[in-house]
């Protein structure tokens, strides 16, 4: 293989070893991790107490992770729609947001969704609606699962706006040349021409930010809500074994980020061989 | 809905100017939201089995009996709390809150319901100091601390010198944190109070032990919007548990005869 312009790199690099052709063996190596961590708390008293409680986590995590990511998809796409928009007005909007969400921690805009702007809101919306004679707002509607939910969704949704962005770009002009020659409108030839190849473009990194959503949603454990990460912080606290607290909890995170990144693995090998036949 | 709460406010009303037996008010099943951690044992924590109990939840639950209350509770983590409360999303917070006057410009608090003492946990095999002075006098020896709590404070101004910026005082977001970097010998002192001192103890198999007499003296009380209607029942009730024994046999209950950490 050696030869002019294929010298092994740093680490012995070489392109021969596309990601995907060796056999893996971290797969291995991580299911033997598992089930040891899985015996442990099959076996070991103090491990199946910690898993038993912190089972009641996963639902809050899931709720949180599948609802808002829904949210910032949704969110999402309309930016990314904003942003290829005829109105200049509105595409600065959609840049404007992009940019300042995706500069901000989500911790930050998680504390500052949960008590800046959701106290200011129902103030807002209080003094708009209180010469009307509705009932005024209070604050605790909102619960602190809603507000990190939305914190979350704010969050994610600008990222979520370049991954859309992207695979709208990505569709070749022609293309729509073609549909509008055809005399689509406009909502016909989103449906119909741009999204289904924009999808296809957009399914990987869609995935990779799903993963990432469920981990990132172990931050609304900093406002309480009862999440895996916020019932073992409180596990340990009452049971000072912080070393096999947290392995059942990065165990159950794990189990639901691998499962995830095959599956969508799995997704993406099915379209691409659809999308060559 | 309007009408119910007329005839909840009026039967408020009525009771008011009634009594229970011990004159103590009689709020009519008033629907009361506590928030909590369950972070701090053995006032609130989970116990083996994912329950929620501790001190402080047997004496709300005595209180409400008393006060005539429906309580419920909900979580937040610490640092959610207080602007929580002060923003009103719950009627009363509890978990183990120093009566401060800082904190005071945010939320009202009740009587103190209970005086804390802090205790120095250290590693077992620690030599070079065995009491405050001592530790202090070592420019080498560190301790951790969460900013803005208790164990903080009397580190700062009863261990150290007063200096709030103190280098050896090392910040971590969570108390369990703070021990974790004890044991692994990035720090060699966490102050914690007696009960969660003993706790960590006996789970450590020998790995931590407690050192000199007990620092600081803390009195915490719950913790309510600015102005709650709330505070004066509550605190003729605490006074009644003060009075009858009650505090006395949860502090024999939860400080003495219940094991944590095992």
């Amino acid at each position: 293989m050696a030869g002019p312009g294929n010298e092994p790199g740093p680490f012995g690099m070489t392109r021969a070893h596309p990601p995907g052709s060796d056999f893996p063996w971290w797969l291995g190596l991580l299911a033997a991790l598992g089930v040891w961590l899985f015996y442990q708390v099959w076996a070991s008293a103090i491990y199946a107490q910690v898993m038993a409680t912190l089972a009641k986590g996963i639902w809050i995590t899931l709720l949180v992770t599948v609802l808002a990511f829904a949210l910032a998809c949704g969110l999402g796409l309309g930016l990314a729609l904003a942003s290829q928009s005829r109105l200049l007005v509105v595409r600065q909007m959609a840049r404007f947001y992009v940019e300042v969400v995706r500069g901000v921690p989500i911790i930050v805009l998680l504390l500052y969704v949960a008590f800046a702007a959701t106290p200011a809101l129902v103030e807002a919306w209080n003094w708009l609606t209180g010469p009307f004679g509705l009932e005024p707002m209070r604050g605790r509607d909102f619960s602190l699962l809603v507000r990190a939910i939305i914190a979350l969704t704010i969050a994610y949704s600008a990222f979520l706006a370049e991954v859309f962005r992207a695979g709208l770009v990505s569709v070749d002009a022609g293309q729509i040349e073609a549909a509008e020659a055809l005399g689509l409108n406009g909502w016909q030839r989103f449906r119909h021409i741009v999204f289904p190849q924009a999808f296809r473009t957009i399914l990987p990194p869609l995935g990779n930010d799903f993963v990432a959503m469920v981990k990132d949603s172990s931050l609304v454990s900093v406002l309480g809500v009862a999440d895996i990460t916020q019932l073992g912080k409180v596990t340990a606290a009452g049971n000072f074994r912080y070393f096999e607290t947290y392995n059942v909890v990065a165990l159950i995170y794990l189990t639901m980020t691998i499962t995830l990144s095959l599956g969508l693995r799995r997704l993406e090998a099915r379209l691409r061989a659809k999308g060559k036949r | 809905m309007k009408l119910t709460a007329a005839l909840a406010g009026l039967t408020f009303a009525l009771s008011a100017t009634l009594a229970t037996a011990e004159g103590l008010p009689d709020l009519a099943g008033r629907e009361v939201v506590v928030v909590t951690e369950n972070a701090y044992p053995p006032l609130q924590f989970l116990d083996a089995s994912g329950a929620a109990v501790g001190w402080e939840y047997d004496a709300v639950a005595e209180i409400a009996k008393r006060l005539n209350l429906v309580v419920s509770y909900q979580n937040s983590s610490w640092d959610a709390m207080i602007p929580a409360v002060s923003g009103g999303q719950y009627d009363m917070g509890m978990t183990g809150i120093t009566i401060r006057d800082d904190r005071k410009e945010q939320v009202d608090f009740s009587d103190p319901y209970m005086r804390s003492e802090m205790v120095m946990l250290v590693r077992g095999d620690e030599s070079r100091f065995s009491d405050a002075a001592s530790f202090a006098a070592n420019a080498d020896l560190l301790m951790a601390a969460q900013p803005g709590t208790t164990p903080f404070y009397v580190g700062v101004y009863e261990v150290l010198d007063g200096n709030e910026a103190n280098p050896r005082i090392k910040m971590f977001e969570t108390f369990g944190a703070g021990v974790e970097a004890l044991k692994a010998g990035d720090v060699d002192l966490v102050l914690t109070d007696g009960t969660a001192g003993a706790g960590y103890v006996a789970a450590s198999n020998g790995g931590l032990k407690i050192v000199g007499d007990k620092l600081g003296a803390e009195d915490f009380g719950f913790i309510f919007p600015k102005g709650s209607d709330l505070v004066a029942p509550i605190n003729a009730a605490i006074a009644a548990l003060k009075a009858d024994g009650t505090i006395e046999a949860l502090n024999q209950k939860w400080f003495l005869d219940y094991k944590m950490g095992q």
